[in-house]
């Protein structure tokens, strides 16, 4: 799938669909930092919609504030407009969001746990993020198709 | 993210209340710095009400705390809930900094 990088860039809809016993949200946020709060309120939209409890929701606000920053920040050579869209599915007991963009392909699901040993002085924080999102989520998929990055993070109600 | 600051004598403490994320760390980051440049070298950081904090905001916390151990100064916190410690430990970063259960207990230490 081609990401649109022209229109609307919050493009926000609630529908049962056929293929699934699911509930969709999704939204278009431009590759800018300040575009993620929009993201944070979906998710939490989406979690008062469905009674998810207030632990999923922000494990999965953490993560998805991991995944979104290491793209918008490192994964573009341009300083152009990219779209990434966020969908919101619920299936079962399982909350999955998916994460489509075009920046340069990166699979999120290698990380290193950080050095305990490692003193306040020395301390590096690059990592951690994924660690997080490998730890905190039931299951993390990935897939390039099309130029676009497929992330999809599953996290049980 | 809303940051509330009071005085205890020479303590100053620091209270969040929201999430610590890439939109939110900056400001966070810069009241910690803006705080040790400015000669408060004794705070509290009551994480009570914080909802979460991601590695951006951890990245802020390191900052602040580095430049407090060179101005001969302390950082310390307090109140974390069982979400937000289980962050500390999964990023190992609960080592880094001294933590306490309680802001009395942390006004405490530092007195």
């Amino acid at each position: 799938m081609q990401i649109e990088p022209s229109g609307p860039t919050l493009l926000l809809h609630s529908k049962m669909t056929s293929e699934s016993s699911g509930t969709h949200f999704s939204l278009r946020i431009g590759n800018t930092i300040n575009e993620m709060k929009k993201v944070v309120d979906l998710v939490e939209r989406f979690g008062s919609a469905h009674n998810v409890s207030k632990k999923a929701i922000n494990e999965l606000n953490l993560c998805l504030d991991e995944i979104l920053n290491n793209t918008i920040s490192y994964g573009y050579d341009d300083k152009g407009f990219h779209s990434i869209l966020v969908t919101l599915t619920l299936v079962g007991d399982l909350m999955i969001a998916e994460i489509v963009d075009d920046a340069k392909p990166f699979d999120p699901r290698q990380s290193t746990p950080p050095d305990p040993s490692q003193g306040l002085g020395e301390r590096r924080v690059g990592g951690v993020g994924l660690h997080f999102v490998n730890a905190l989520m039931e299951k993390v998929d990935y897939s390039r198709k099309n130029g676009c990055n497929h992330l999809k993070l599953h996290k049980k109600l | 993210m809303d940051i509330a600051e009071e005085h205890n004598g020479d303590v100053t403490i620091v209270e969040i209340k929201g999430r610590i994320d890439s939109n939110t760390s900056r400001p966070f980051g810069d009241r910690l710095t803006g705080l040790i440049k400015a000669g408060r070298k004794r705070i509290v950081v009551d994480l009570k009400n914080l909802v979460y904090i991601s590695s951006a905001g951890f990245r802020a916390l390191l900052l602040a705390g580095r430049l407090a151990e060179e101005s001969q100064g302390t950082l310390v916190l307090c109140s974390l809930s069982s979400e937000v410690q289980r962050l500390f430990d999964l990023g190992a970063f609960t080592d880094l900094f001294p933590i306490y259960s309680s802001r009395e207990e942390g006004l405490t230490k530092l007195s």
